[in-house]
């Protein structure tokens, strides 16, 4: 079952138009929504959320449907938003047992699993702290928190190592994992940050100017392209000039040079050409697509459109 | 035997099985907690200051009832309960402005609209909820201090019980009274709250609406005089109040007031009082539907 479907879904502004006929069915899983700052990734997650009403078009999630079935749909929903969100003259457990709560907890069970989820996220005895007095990686940990509170079975998080130190953010980034594999939530996050991609993800959406670039698994964006490539010590030029003599696409890259087209031929001219060049070959392996080609799709030779 | 300090033991992450009460447990879970917010109880002690010393003051009148008919038999009705209203109004607006930013506004302030409309909960559910802990935090000042008078009133008699039996029939204008006042109050209190994350606006918006209110039928009714101007009270809250009130009590209106000018049927006091309760609530949903989480 998807954990989400969009159909035709769109919002448009006066102006703007943030998300233009999106259409998408998406696998359970950690999903990674890609785009660049603006793609329409904020956009998608308040929508799936009933927060903002669509244009045109519909969407589900969970097989509910988000217009009509709402209040339902978002018992089994958490969201973790991008911006600052929390009540800093309270203290945490009476917040996020509020939180449990309004997703329609009864009362004990919502302080029973406030208490398990702060210290899942981290939070010990601070939690009876006011919240004011919290580093901004204790409050992003709150916010994952009223997310989880209500044991959710879909969590949208929008950006959320926003703020955080390279520590903080690989704290977070393994709260998310763990939050994916071990309790089996499913997991829609926001990034413009490939790093973070590709260490949480198993499925993408990438998004820019509210339409839909590529959907699918993380492999399918890491694959190989099929090229060659050559780290050598010494002149690369001379090497792809050689190669290109012999009728192969070959070009340089910085130290590398990247040798196109098919057959196992390639790799003897290589070895010849370097033996001959008297260069060091430092490595020579399948050049893999990288996930920043998502960002520039047009550029031609490297364009990753799985 | 355990060791001591134990082993910690990763009893993993459990998934939650029971009961989900989902929308009415929310509205419910909103309610309580915004009534709260407004006595600033769970939050630090000068979140508490501004209400409960109002509080104190609406109150004096009855204690001071209250303690003197203990004391003192045959003193009763040192203030009548019609006129209760009229003497502590100012105490209502400012009570109303002071406690209103505490429970709409709050979550707009703190930006965390965007999850309570994530959760198990309309925005229409969201504004009701927010109206009726208002309605409720009026009920302290309202109905708390008329029950304390009829108690003080009682004990100022030879039998306690006697007079609550026969003057039992004052407890529905009582409630009746106290349940429309907070009501109207409350309407107009949130809706003009809601519109601001900032609650000094708010604050400041409230109070000049309703003296604002006064001040301007006065001078129409009372300077300009005229059948058309007339109208005017029914634009002053506090004023229609007074007018309820000694209809519901069906006593007289007190010979300083502005509704001796006017030549209203009284019952009408109550049904604007009504018209300003749906306007406000209203204004209230129409603006939790519009405004972005």
């Amino acid at each position: 079952m998807a954990i989400f479907e969009t159909n035709e879904l769109t919002k448009r502004y006066r102006t703007v138009t943030a998300l233009d006929a999106l259409t998408v069915e998406v696998e359970p899983g950690i999903v990674g929504l890609v785009g660049a700052n603006g793609a329409g990734k904020s956009t998608l997650i308040k929508m799936l959320l009933g927060l903002l009403p669509p244009t045109s078009g519909s969407a589900s999630v969970l097989a509910y449907d988000v217009a009509s079935q709402g209040t339902l749909l978002r018992q089994f929903v958490g969201y973790m938003p991008e911006h600052d969100c929390l009540p800093l003259d309270m203290n945490a457990t009476e917040f996020v047992a509020h939180m449990a709560q309004i997703s329609g907890l009864p009362r004990d069970a919502a302080r029973e699993r406030t208490a398990e989820t702060l210290r899942h996220v981290g939070l010990f005895e601070e939690r009876y702290r006011q919240m004011s007095g919290y580093s901004t990686g204790m409050k992003q940990r709150v916010k994952l928190a009223q997310a989880l509170v209500h044991d959710p079975r879909i969590v949208f998080l929008d950006e959320p190592t926003n703020g955080l130190d390279p520590e903080g953010r690989d704290e977070m980034l393994d709260l998310v994992t763990r939050t994916g594999t071990r309790f089996g939530i499913s997991i829609l996050m926001a990034t413009h940050l490939l790093g973070e991609i590709e260490r949480v993800c198993e499925r993408l959406v990438v998004i820019d100017g509210g339409r839909l670039v590529h959907h699918g698994p993380i492999e399918n964006f890491t694959s190989e392209t099929g090229a060659i490539e050559v780290e050598v010590e010494g002149d690369a030029t001379a090497l792809a000039t050689r190669l290109v003599a012999q009728g192969l696409e070959a070009s340089v890259d910085h130290r590398w040079v990247l040798v196109g087209g098919t057959g196992d031929a390639r790799y003897d001219a290589i070895r010849d050409g370097v033996a001959e060049l008297g260069l060091g070959l430092v490595r020579l392996g399948q050049r893999r697509r990288a996930l920043e080609d998502l960002f520039r799709p047009v550029e031609a030779g490297t364009s990753a459109d799985g | 035997m355990a060791e001591r300090g134990g082993s910690i033991y990763d009893l993993g992450y459990q998934h939650y099985e029971g009961a989900r009460l989902g929308r009415t447990r929310a509205i419910l879970a909103l309610y309580r907690e915004s009534l709260r917010a407004g006595f600033g109880l769970g939050r630090s002690a000068t979140a508490k200051v501004a209400p409960f010393v109002l509080i104190g003051i609406a109150l004096t009148p009855a204690i001071a009832q209250l303690v003197i008919g203990a004391l003192i038999s045959g003193v009763q009705d040192l203030i009548r309960h019609d006129e209760y209203y009229s003497l502590v109004s100012f105490v209502l607006a400012l009570y109303c402005a002071a406690v209103a930013p505490d429970i709409v506004g709050r979550d707009q302030r703190n930006h965390s609209l965007a999850l309570y409309f994530s959760r198990a909960i309309s925005r229409m559910d969201y504004a009701l909820a927010k109206f009726a802990a208002m309605t409720t935090a009026m009920l302290a000042i309202t109905l708390v201090p008329q029950m304390l008078l009829f108690i003080g009133n009682a004990l100022a008699t030879d039998s306690f019980g006697t007079y609550v039996r026969e003057d039992s029939d004052q407890a529905i204008p009582i409630v009746l009274t106290a349940v429309l006042g907070s009501a109207m109050l409350a309407a107009i209190g949130t809706a003009i709250a809601a519109q601001t994350p900032r609650r000094a606006y708010a604050t400041v918006g409230i109070i000049l609406t309703f003296l604002l209110s006064i001040a301007v039928s006065a001078i129409l009714v009372e300077e300009v005089q005229t059948s058309a101007t007339d109208l005017a009270v029914f634009f002053s809250p506090l004023t229609l109040i007074e007018g309820f009130t000694t209809w519901m009590f069906r006593t007289e209106i007190a010979s300083d007031s502005l509704l001796r000018d006017v030549t209203f049927p009284r019952a009408t006091y109550a049904l604007a009082a009504l018209v300003w309760t749906a306007g406000g609530v209203a204004m209230l949903v129409r603006r939790y539907a519009r405004v972005q989480a």
